[in-house]
C-alpha cells in the first residue's frame, strides 16, 4: 500500500510544514523520541470523569469556580477552591448541573461558556455557547444561551440569541463596556451589548456584525487586546479589527494563512499566537499542527516572525497565555502526541519548550485548554476527549518563571 | 465469538435432525462467499492499493416451526476476512470510509410469528418479529442485490443490525411494516446493539405490489444517534422512495430498482441526498448487470494513522463537508456450475467509475486523493450453497411472499 503522511506527521511532513513557513526561523517540538516533559514537569492534580454525551468540551475558569462544558450533559458548575462548596483543584465539587435549551438543534450541546462580571460588581450571567451540526467552511448552527447564576446552585435560562443561518462558536467579553464578541463561525463576528437585565430574546441588541468576505469567512475565536478585537478565522486566518465605541472598523491583515485552516488564538504583550486545525489538508501533506506567532506593530497589525510546529499530532485546539505572559500553553488532538504543550515566552517572539503532558492513551488528546489562577498557583485546566472523557487539572505554576 | 459459532452449528445439526425426525420442524441451511481481487485508483493519498480478500462469507440458518415460528439467522464471518474493511472508494459507515465495513457476527438473528391473527380474522395477515437485524426501511441489502461492490447510499438507504421489534400488516397487494429499535450502529463486528437504547428510534414501511413482479414503497425513519453510541449525537430523519421489478420480460429473467432516499440530521441543518438505478439480466448462465448512483456523503475527521478510518465517536457534531459521488458500476458473472446444482460457483468482473464534487465545506477531493474522479475494478468468484435469492430486510410472511430476483 502507498502510504503517505497527510494525516500522520512524519518527517516528510515536517519537512513541508517546515517549508511552509518558510519565511521565518522555526522553532520544532521535541519529537515522540524524546522523553514526555522539560527539566520541570507539569503535576498532576485531578482528573474528573465526565459523562460520555459526547463529554468535555470546554473550561471557564474564574474565582475557583469552574464552568465545565459537558455537552449534552449540559453545564457543570464545580467548585475548584472558591470555597462555597468545599472544594479546591485536587478535589473539585460539584455545585450544580444545568442542559440549557435545545432549541432547532436538537441538543444543548454545550459548547463554551464565559462568566460575566459586570462593572458595578454583579456576577448573574453566564453565556454558553451552543454547536449544533454545521458543513466546515459553510454552514454552522446554535444558538447563544444567557444562563442566571446568580445562585451557583440553581442555574435558570434567562435570554438567548439566533442568527439565523449561523452557528456560535468562541467568545470574548469587553466586560467594562458590557459588550460580548461572538466568534460565528460563517456568521464572522457578532457584538451584543449585554448591559442591564438580560431575558428572552436579545435580537435587539445586536450593536454590530461583520465578516470578511463569501468563502473567506469561519471565524473561529476573538479576543480583544490594545482597543482591537482580534479573529482568528479558519478560512483566512488572523485579522485586526479597530474598534470605535464598541463598533467595528474596518479589518486589517487577513488571508495570511494560506496553506493551512486556523483555529484558536492567544494574544499578549505585543504578540498574537495562533493555532492551526488538521482533520482535513487544506494542501496535500500539510498537517494542521503549527502555532503561528505574529508580531503586533504600532497600529496592531500582525506580522509573521515564527512558527512552532508540534509533531506527530494534527490539530492545535487551543491556544493560551498565562496570565502574567510568561507561558504560551496550547492543547493538541489527533496523533499520539496529544495534549498540553507549555512554552516561556521569555522571548515572545521564540518561545522555547518547557513541557507538555499528554493525554491519556484511547483517546484523541485534550480539545481545549485554559490557565486559571487559584490560591497563588497557576492551573492548565484541560478537555480530555473520549473515550475517557475528563477535566484534567495540572498544577504548572513550575512551569511560569 | 468463537462460542457463538459453536451454538449456531450445533442449532442447525439440531435442526436438521428435527427436521427428519418430524416433519413439524423444518430447518434449511446455505452459505456464500465470494473471493475478490480489487483495484483502487486512487486511495486517499493519491496512491492505488490492490487488494485480494474473502468478502460476504456468511451462513445462513433458516428454521420453521409449523406455521407458528419462524427463525432467520445469518452468520457473517466478515469480521474475521476483513477487519479492516473491504477497499471500496466511496463507501462510509461505521467508522470507516473509503472501505466498506464489516459486518457483525451476528448480522441477523430474527424470531417471527406469521400470521397471528390466523384464528380471528381473514381480513389480513399480521406478523411480529424480534431479535437482531434489518429494520423495516428503504430498500434491500446489497449483498443481495447483483453487483458485489456496495453502493455508497448503504447507510442512507438501509438501517441494519439493530435490536429490533416490528409488526408487518398484509392484505392484498399492501404491506405495512413499523419498528422500534435502537438508533446505535455497531462499531465493532463483535459488539452488541446498545440494548438500554431500545425504542429510541422507528421506522414505517409501506410497500405496494400493483402487478406480479413489480414493488414500490415509501419508508420513513427517525434514527436517533446513530453514530454515537452513548446517544450524543444528532437525530437522523429519513425517508426512502423505491420500485423493484424482478420477473420475466420476454421469458428472459429481469430485475430492475430505483430508488429515492433522503436523511436529514438535526432538523435540516446536514442534509442528504441519494438516487440509484440498477439493473440485471440473465440470459442463460451470463448475468450483465449495470447501477448508477448520486450519493451525498458526509466527510468526518480521519484517523491519525489509518485514513480509512474515521474518529469515533464525533468531536462536536459538524462534518468536514459533504460530497456527491457520481458512480457507475457495470459488471458480468457467469454461472459455471449446472444450474440445478446445489452448490454454484460465478466468476465476475466489475468495474465502477466516477466523479466526486464537494457541496458544502472544506473537504477538497483533489487535496484527499489527488484527483475528483476515480475508478475501482475487481475480479472475483462468488460461491453459493443452498441460496435461494433471500432479501435481507423483510421477516415472516412479508419474507415470504417477497419476491426474489433471479441470480
Amino acid at each position: 500500500m502507498v502510504r503517505s503522511a497527510w494525516f500522520r506527521v512524519t518527517t516528510a511532513s515536517l519537512s513541508l510544514a517546515t517549508l511552509a513557513c518558510h519565511d521565518n526561523a522555526s522553532t520544532t517540538a521535541p519529537g515522540a523520541d524524546l522523553p514526555s516533559g522539560g527539566t520541570v514537569a507539569p503535576l498532576f492534580v485531578a482528573s474528573v470523569p465526565i459523562p460520555p454525551a459526547y463529554g468535555i468540551h470546554d473550561t471557564f475558569i474564574r474565582d475557583g469556580i469552574a464552568f465545565v462544558c459537558a455537552w449534552n450533559t449540559g453545564v457543570m458548575i464545580y467548585d475548584v477552591g472558591n470555597g462555597i462548596a468545599g472544594g479546591s483543584p485536587a478535589s473539585p465539587k460539584l455545585i450544580a448541573t444545568y442542559a440549557t435549551a435545545s432549541g432547532a438543534v436538537n441538543t444543548p450541546s454545550v459548547h463554551n461558556a464565559w462568566w460575566f462580571w459586570d462593572p458595578s460588581g454583579g456576577k448573574k450571567y453566564l453565556f454558553i455557547g451552543q454547536e449544533g451540526p454545521g458543513s466546515i467552511g459553510t454552514s454552522s448552527t446554535g444558538d447563544i444561551h444567557v444562563v442566571d447564576v446568580a445562585d451557583l446552585a440553581h442555574p435558570a435560562e434567562a435570554a438567548s440569541f439566533h442568527m439565523n443561518g449561523a452557528g456560535t462558536h468562541n467568545f470574548w467579553m469587553d466586560e467594562n463596556a458590557q459588550i460580548l464578541y461572538a466568534a460565528y463561525y460563517n456568521g464572522g463576528i457578532v457584538a451584543l451589548d449585554v448591559s442591564g437585565t438580560l431575558s428572552g430574546d436579545l435580537s435587539s441588541r445586536v450593536i454590530g456584525t461583520i465578516q470578511f468576505g463569501a468563502g473567506d469567512t469561519y471565524t473561529w475565536g476573538v479576543q480583544l487586546y490594545n482597543g482591537s478585537l482580534y479573529a482568528i478565522d479558519m478560512v483566512s486566518g488572523l485579522w485586526q479589527i479597530p474598534l470605535n465605541a464598541g463598533r467595528f472598523a474596518t479589518p486589517r491583515g487577513g488571508n495570511n494563512v494560506p496553506e493551512r485552516y486556523s483555529s484558536d488564538l492567544g494574544v499578549s504583550g505585543g504578540y498574537a499566537y495562533t493555532g492551526t486545525w488538521g482533520a482535513l489538508p487544506r494542501q496535500q501533506g500539510v498537517a494542521g499542527n503549527v502555532v503561528k506567532i505574529w508580531h503586533l506593530d504600532q497600529t496592531g497589525a500582525p506580522t509573521l516572525v515564527d512558527s512552532i510546529i508540534a509533531p506527530q499530532v494534527t490539530t492545535i485546539s487551543d491556544v493560551k497565555v498565562s496570565p502574567d505572559g510568561k507561558l504560551l500553553m496550547f492543547s493538541t488532538e489527533y496523533g499520539p502526541n496529544g495534549g498540553f504543550w507549555f512554552y516561556s515566552l521569555r522571548d515572545p517572539a521564540h518561545p522555547a519548550y518547557v513541557a507538555d503532558y499528554l493525554a491519556a492513551g484511547g483517546t484523541n488528546g485534550i480539545h481545549t485548554a485554559k490557565f486559571a489562577t487559584i490560591n497563588g498557583h497557576l492551573f492548565a485546566f484541560g478537555a480530555q476527549d473520549p473515550g475517557t472523557p475528563a477535566l484534567i487539572i495540572l498544577d504548572v505554576s513550575a512551569l511560569d518563571n | 465469538m468463537t462460542r457463538g459459532v459453536a451454538l449456531f452449528v450445533a442449532l442447525a445439526d439440531f435442526a436438521a435432525r428435527a427436521t427428519s425426525a418430524q416433519r413439524a420442524v423444518e430447518a434449511t441451511l446455505s452459505a456464500q462467499a465470494i473471493v475478490i481481487a480489487t483495484h483502487a485508483d486512487p486511495i486517499p493519498d493519491g496512491g492505488t492499493l490492490t487488494e485480494v480478500r474473502v468478502v460476504q462469507p456468511v451462513v445462513m440458518l433458516d428454521g420453521a416451526w409449523r406455521d407458528y415460528l419462524l427463525l432467520h439467522t445469518t452468520v457473517d464471518f466478515e469480521g474475521k476476512t476483513i477487519p479492516n474493511g473491504e477497499l471500496a472508494t466511496g463507501n462510509w459507515g461505521e467508522g470507516f470510509i473509503d472501505r466498506r465495513h464489516p459486518h457483525t457476527y451476528f448480522h441477523e438473528v430474527m424470531l417471527s410469528s406469521p400470521d397471528v391473527l390466523r384464528s380471528w380474522t381473514r381480513l389480513a395477515r399480521v406478523t411480529i418479529s424480534a431479535g437482531k437485524g434489518f429494520v423495516p426501511f428503504g430498500t434491500d441489502d446489497p449483498m443481495s442485490r447483483p453487483a458485489e461492490r456496495y453502493p455508497v447510499n448503504h447507510h442512507l438507504s438501509q438501517i441494519l443490525e439493530r435490536g429490533v421489534a416490528m409488526i408487518a400488516i398484509e392484505r392484498g397487494m399492501v404491506t405495512g411494516e413499523a419498528s422500534l429499535f435502537n438508533g446505535d450502529e455497531p462499531q465493532n463486528p463483535g459488539q452488541s446493539p446498545n440494548w438500554s437504547r431500545f425504542g429510541d428510534s422507528w421506522s414505517a414501511r409501506l410497500m405496494l405490489r400493483p402487478v406480479k413482479g413489480m414493488e414500490t414503497g415509501v419508508s420513513r425513519a427517525s434514527v436517533a444517534s446513530p453514530e454515537d453510541r452513548g446517544g450524543a449525537g444528532p437525530t437522523a430523519d429519513k425517508w426512502s422512495v423505491s420500485a423493484r421489478f424482478a420477473g420475466s420480460w420476454a421469458r428472459t429473467p429481469v430485475y430492475g430498482m430505483a430508488e429515492w432516499a433522503r436523511t436529514s440530521e438535526s432538523a435540516g441543518a446536514l442534509v442528504y441526498y441519494t438516487v440509484l438505478v440498477e439493473g440485471a439480466v440473465t440470459v442463460g448462465r451470463h448475468q450483465p448487470y449495470y447501477r448508477f448512483e448520486r450519493t451525498d456523503r458526509p466527510e468526518d475527521i480521519r484517523t491519525f494513522d489509518d485514513p480509512f478510518r474515521t474518529v469515533r465517536p464525533h468531536l462536536d457534531n459538524s462534518v468536514l463537508g459533504i460530497t456527491r459521488w457520481s458512480v457507475h458500476t457495470i459488471g458480468y458473472a457467469i454461472l459455471v456450475t449446472p444450474r440445478t446444482a446445489r452448490f454454484e460457483a460465478r466468476p465476475l468482473v466489475e468495474f465502477s467509475g466516477g466523479s466526486i464534487k464537494t457541496i458544502s465545506g472544506l473537504f477538497d477531493p483533489v487535496a484527499v486523493y489527488g484527483r475528483d474522479t476515480f475508478w475501482t475494478l475487481s475480479v472475483g468468484l462468488r460461491l453459493g450453497w443452498g441460496m435461494t435469492g433471500h432479501r435481507m430486510g423483510h421477516y415472516g410472511v412479508p419474507m415470504k411472499t417477497a419476491m426474489p430476483m433471479e441470480m
